[in-house]
């Protein structure tokens, strides 16, 4: 029984299903007072699904939680804040317009509903900014603050909240080294004060680093639990990645150097939050060649395919396709095969039919348009070709592309892109979500790419089939190109270091 | 222009102000909340015909105005139930409330024959009539029903609400970032709920204001004349602060009212150029090409609690 | 699956997937002329008595199908132009405006008495009709697909404009009113300037036939042509449009402009062949119901032929309902109104699609569990 007071929060046979995913696979574990638990998996392994479960954001469809031993339904966020649940999420809750101390309060109810008074409040937040040793200044709207202050700011509005149980979601992505040692610092005194902090992360030096037990996941389920201090590197990222990476590479000669299909030199390009996300990078692909792209996601991959594919604007560098500047291509997009990472949001038309989708990039031309009319015989004759070529199931080329399953889908996406027998072929996470078999498939796809003399681009945070399908590997971490192997020798361990941007230093 | 006529126009842009004083601030809370209540032309049409016949029945203006403010409500709370919970589209839906509110209205009023053009208990001043003997302002502000000074002081009470109350924290929080106050714990279909049934009865309410403190009858079909769009441009040229909002529905009255004078003594100066105002105002504020007005963040969209 | 939850619908189980197969717009409709009974019940009228009532005005004769068809013409050609940006994803609710600067073109062009064949005339008066309204519909179509202004609000303040430019332009002095007379207007349209009549004891006008031509005409270029296939891209997913290399600023500029000719044109008919002069409520409203038009039509420009004939005969036997029963004439806004209430609030939101869409993935992923 005393065991039992020492559990802080246990979580039993969690299950959640999305609709196209099953997030959670049947997941247990749990986190004992004073303890930081470190959560570690690849992204969308089900980490951040489970702890919005935790929170209140989503009800599981099948398990239990249990906080203090007692079972508990979170039906939401405010619930879980009164069972004394705080969450700093990785992309942070805050109302930008609002002022750091007005964000604290959000939520709470004041003394008298029609007083708003802010000076206790900011007496109290002033004191925990103090206690913790991370100040943020309360009257500053948030959309001021550093990323680095916001997160500060995530943390007190969760122990202004006095959580007990303090989830933190990815923390350090987004804190200078000096700004992760004070969050360490925060941390340790925090469990000092037998609070459990909930630890989620993938970059193994830092949980190594701060964690008492490490939970590993992988596609939804629990891998296994190891206390830190007989944790090894390798050990981990075996069971993150996965199996110990011993794959069937098919045998295949390398092609003769021709000339290069794709090159970039020193490419540089921002994010969406105009937050710079390529810095110098040099690329070049030849033909009959696959390059993969290792690294966590979110490390400028989506801003290197756009960038390949003319969708977003470099801020300086040049792209040359077959020797012709990449903004002078573009004007055509059946030039260069791009299969999206996000297939229903950018990829796809939902609402069209799948004859329709086969020829969104090339509905103006001919044979499908004549004369500025459409010839749907053409588009059907196109569609019934294509379904049969690349073995996409569904009862016909008139039907809705949404009907299809994600496996056709892609496959819809891939016909189209593939079949103009483009040079270069941008390959964005393609088989994200996708069944064993679909997998399958659009590997054999690109591999046939390979044999026709394509240069296929191939990004994927999925490890193990970056390293079983490309000749060469390069590895992406904040934007940087952090090195190159050959794709015959390399290992996981290597790869792995270079995808948490530790190159020397975590040796194992 | 002879200072009498300054006078009484100043008297008159305060009188034609208050009423959209009175709906914008109501509108100003669902639109900090995130929906845009376009359906307020039709509850201050309905909320003028309501005011009216209140009072003609009852001949008591403070039971008018409650009874006003119910209907408001009520309207207010089928706006709500259609753009939060169904998630229409919100523009669509108010087009539909004020063209349902335009022949409700005139569908009664045909009932209601009997109050036809018959004057009817208004809004009393505020001050004793002898303070209109002052020269300049006595006409100007104690002439003023209290309808008037009660939108004059309503933008302070608003801006205190909006800044200086939890709820007004909330609201401005679920406008700006849905998503994140509903992890902060806070229940936001409800909170855009309140909003939109608190514009629904101050836009009743400024339609009273319309029959019930001067007119003292209802005129049949174009009784509102578009004020609700007036009040729509001003939230937008405000910047959805009350004040400010408060101050274009002044200047947009100060139009009206001297757009009304010049039409009454057959200026020969195109009046419609001071009708069209308001709303190529707002045109140019919207285009941002002055200063930089800021929307609330999800002005106008459909939030969808399942999506986090 | 089991524990799928059912979406929330009302709560009653079905009418969801009813919906989903394109039935809503009956659904809605029923449900609106089924409240508009009760309303009319309350006022005193049996409403069975009262329906048939507006049934006969609407096609109890000639003349009375030749009203429907009279009210139809600026509904087919407005409804059809907020169809085209439906189909965008665009709400192009600036109909009424452009209604009234295309009518200024052809009033300006129509009041001239010009020594050309009627034809000409014609001709000349619509294409004006077209230009103005077109330059009309420049600023919120710009201010849309390049700075990212709410197109809604923006067209809503361009119909004030109009509204108050109309105004001005036929009061005196102004070279275009009518001199002397007591309600402004604007002078009579030259005799070669008016559309010609159709059907003698009637006001039937080809307006009708405009508009039919133009909704199945539209229909064929938003199915048989490349810039129809791009608006429809546009539509369903614009970050997918980008992608495929579509202009999608272009588009949505060409897609709002399009739709002010329509109006614009809708405009030119009202006056040439209806009102025969233009004044300051000439088509008061009609703007706006083409909206509940094409929003009943759910953006298919062969859908508004019918919801628009659906609108002018609830207009035209209205008229006789009230006439012949004694029901308020406003009755026939209010069921206009709650028709198009009860459609969209049945409404499934397009995220329903999706999701549903999204369950024929998860077929895939179970397997993948289950092997791994």
């Amino acid at each position: 029984m005393t065991q039992n007071d020492k559990i802080a929060m246990r979580m039993e046979g969690i299950t959640k299903r999305f609709p196209g995913v099953l997030a959670n696979d049947r997941i247990s574990l749990e986190c004992r007072k004073g303890e930081v638990l470190g959560l570690l998996g690849e992204n969308g392994a089900g980490k951040t699904t489970l702890m919005n479960i935790l929170y209140g954001l989503h009800q599981p469809d099948s398990g239990k939680i249990f906080i203090n031993g007692k079972q508990v339904t979170i039906e939401s966020p405010a619930k879980a804040i009164e069972l004394g649940i705080g969450m700093v999420h990785q992309h942070f809750k805050l109302v930008d317009t609002l002022t750091a101390l007005e964000n604290v309060i959000l939520g709470i109810p004041s003394e008298h509903p029609l007083v708003l008074d802010l000076a206790p409040a900011r007496k109290r937040f002033l004191a925990l900014c103090e206690e913790y040793d991370l100040y943020v200044d309360p009257s500053v709207e948030v959309w001021r603050l550093s990323v680095g202050k916001q997160q500060w700011l995530e943390i007190l509005k969760a122990l202004y909240r006095d959580a007990r149980l303090l989830v933190l979601d990815e923390p350090s992505a987004v804190l200078t080294p000096a700004e992760g040692e004070q969050l360490f610092k925060a941390i340790r005194k925090l469990t000092a004060e037998e609070r459990s902090v909930i630890f989620i992360s993938h970059k193994f030096g830092e949980v190594l680093e701060i964690t008492d037990r490490i939970t590993v996941i992988r596609d939804g389920h629990v891998v296994g639990t190891v206390p830190t201090k007989e944790a090894t590197y390798p050990e981990l990222a075996r069971m993150m990645v996965g199996r110990p990476v011993a794959m069937d590479r098919k045998s295949r000669p390398l092609a003769a150097k021709k000339d290069p299909i794709l090159v970039m030199e020193n490419v540089e390009a921002m994010s969406d939050r105009g937050l710079p996300a390529l810095k110098n990078i040099n690329l070049t692909l030849h033909p009959g060649e696959i390059v993969g792209v290792a690294g966590v996601d979110g490390n400028g991959q989506l801003e290197l395919a756009e960038c390949i594919v003319g969708m977003r604007k470099r801020t300086s560098g040049t792209i040359r396709i077959q020797g012709l500047n990449v903004d002078h291509v573009m004007d055509d997009p059946s030039f260069v095969g791009y299969i999206p990472a996000d297939r229903q949001k950018v990829g796809l038309f939902l609402a069209l039919t799948v004859a329709e989708n086969l020829i969104v990039k090339d509905y103006y031309k001919a044979p499908f348009a004549r004369k500025s009319v459409l010839r749907y015989s053409a588009i059907r004759q196109h569609a019934k070709d294509l379904i049969k070529d690349y073995n996409i199931k569904t009862p016909s080329g008139e039907v809705e592309v949404a009907n299809l399953s994600g496996g056709n889908q892609q496959k819809v996406v891939i016909a189209r892109e593939l079949s103009d027998q483009p040079a270069p072929v941008v390959a964005s996470q393609a088989t994200r979500g996708l069944d064993l078999g679909a997998v399958e498939s659009v590997h054999n796809f690109l591999l046939a790419e390979r044999e026709r003399g394509a240069a296929v681009l191939f990004i994927s945070t999925e490890l193990q089939e970056v390293m079983s399908l490309s000749d060469r590997i390069i590895v992406m971490f904040r934007g940087e190109v952090m090195g190159e192997v050959d794709g015959n020798t390399a290992d996981v361990d290597t790869i792995g270091q270079m995808m948490l941007g530790e190159t020397a230093e975590v040796s194992a | 222009m002879s200072p009498d006529m300054i006078i009484d126009w100043l008297q008159a842009t305060l009188r034609w102000g208050a009423p959209l004083i009175l709906v914008a601030m109501g509108e100003v809370f669902a639109e900090r909340s995130g929906i845009i209540n376009v359906g307020i032309e039709g509850i201050m049409l309905t909320g003028a015909l309501a005011g009216i016949a209140v009072s003609f029945f009852t001949g008591n203006v403070f039971l008018a105005s409650i009874g006003t403010m119910l209907l408001g409500a009520l309207l207010g709370l089928g706006v709500a139930y259609l753009t939060v919970s169904r998630r229409t589209n919100q523009v669509v839906t108010g087009l539909m409330v004020n063209l349902a509110a335009l022949g409700g209205t005139n569908l009664l009023f045909a009932l209601l024959s009997e109050s036809r053009h018959e004057r009817v208990a208004t809004f009393p001043l505020l001050f004793p009539a002898s303070f209109s003997e002052i020269p300049v302002i006595g006409p100007i502000l104690f002439r003023q029903p209290v309808s008037t000074w009660f939108a004059l002081i309503l933008p302070f009470f608003a801006a205190y609400f909006l800044y200086r109350t939890d709820w007004g924290l909330n609201v401005r929080a679920v406008g700006d970032n849905p998503k994140a106050a509903a992890t902060a714990g806070l229940p936001v279909i409800k909170l855009k709920y309140e909003a939109v049934i608190l514009s629904g009865i101050f836009a009743a309410l400024g339609g009273a204001a319309l029959t019930l403190s001067e007119v003292g009858y209802f005129a049949s079909g174009g009784m509102t004349a578009g004020r609700g769009f007036v009040v729509l441009a001003a939230v937008v040229v405000g910047g959805w602060d009350p004040v400010r909002v408060a101050l274009a529905c002044l200047v947009f009255g100060a139009a009206d009212a001297a757009q009304l004078r010049m039409q009454a003594m057959g200026s020969t100066i195109p009046y419609q150029f001071l009708q069209m105002l308001p709303y190529v105002i707002t045109l140019i504020a919207l285009a941002g090409l002055v200063g930089r007005t800021r929307a609330p963040k999800t002005w106008g969209a459909p939030y969808d609690p399942a999506d986090i | 699956m089991k524990n799928e939850k059912q979406p929330r619908f009302l709560s009653l189980p079905g009418i969801g997937d009813l919906a989903l197969s394109g039935v809503r717009p009956l659904i809605g409709i029923s449900l609106g002329l089924l409240a508009g009974a009760v309303l009319i019940a309350i006022s005193g009228v049996n409403p069975f008595t009262a329906y048939v009532a507006m049934l006969q005005g609407a096609l109890g004769s000639p003349q009375a199908i030749a009203n429907v068809l009279v009210r139809a013409s600026p509904l087919l050609l407005g409804g059809v132009g907020v169809a085209l940006g439906i189909k965008a994803g665009l709400w192009n609710v600036g109909i009424e405006g452009y209604m009234y600067a295309g009518a200024i073109g052809a009033t300006w062009v129509g009041i001239a008495a010009l020594p050309v064949s009627p034809l000409v005339h014609i001709t000349l008066a619509i294409l004006a009709a077209g230009v103005v309204a077109v330059i009309w519909g420049v600023a919120p179509a710009y201010l849309r697909a390049y700075r990212g202004v709410n197109e809604v609000i923006s067209t809503i303040m361009m119909n004030y404009v109009a509204i108050f430019l109309v105004s001005y332009l036929v009061h005196e002095p102004q070279p275009m009113a009518e001199p002397g007379s007591f309600f402004p207007m604007s002078l009579q349209l030259a005799p070669t300037a008016r559309l010609p009549i159709l059907l003698r004891g009637s006001s039937l006008h080809p307006g009708f036939i405009i508009g039919l031509a133009a909704c199945i005409l539209f229909y064929l270029i938003l199915r048989f042509t490349p810039f129809g296939f791009r608006t429809r891209m546009l539509g369903v997913n614009p970050v997918g449009s980008r992608y495929a290399g579509v202009n999608v600023k272009r588009q949505i500029l060409f897609v709002l402009l399009i739709g002010a000719l329509a109006g614009g044109v809708a405009g030119a008919v009202e006056v040439m062949g209806l009102k025969g002069r233009l004044y300051m409520d000439f088509v008061a409203g009609v703007g706006y119901e083409s909206v509940a038009v094409a929003l009943l039509a759910a953006g298919n420009p062969l859908g508004v032929i019918a919801s628009a004939l659906f609108f002018a005969a609830l207009k035209a036997g209205g008229a006789t309902m009230s006439i012949q029963t004694g029901v308020g004439g406003p009755m026939t806004i209010i069921i206009e109104a709650l028709c198009v209430i009860f459609v969209i609030g049945v409404g499934y939101s397009e995220r329903k699609r999706l999701t549903r869409a999204d369950k024929a993935v998860k077929g895939d992923e179970e397997v993948k569990h289950n092997v791994a």
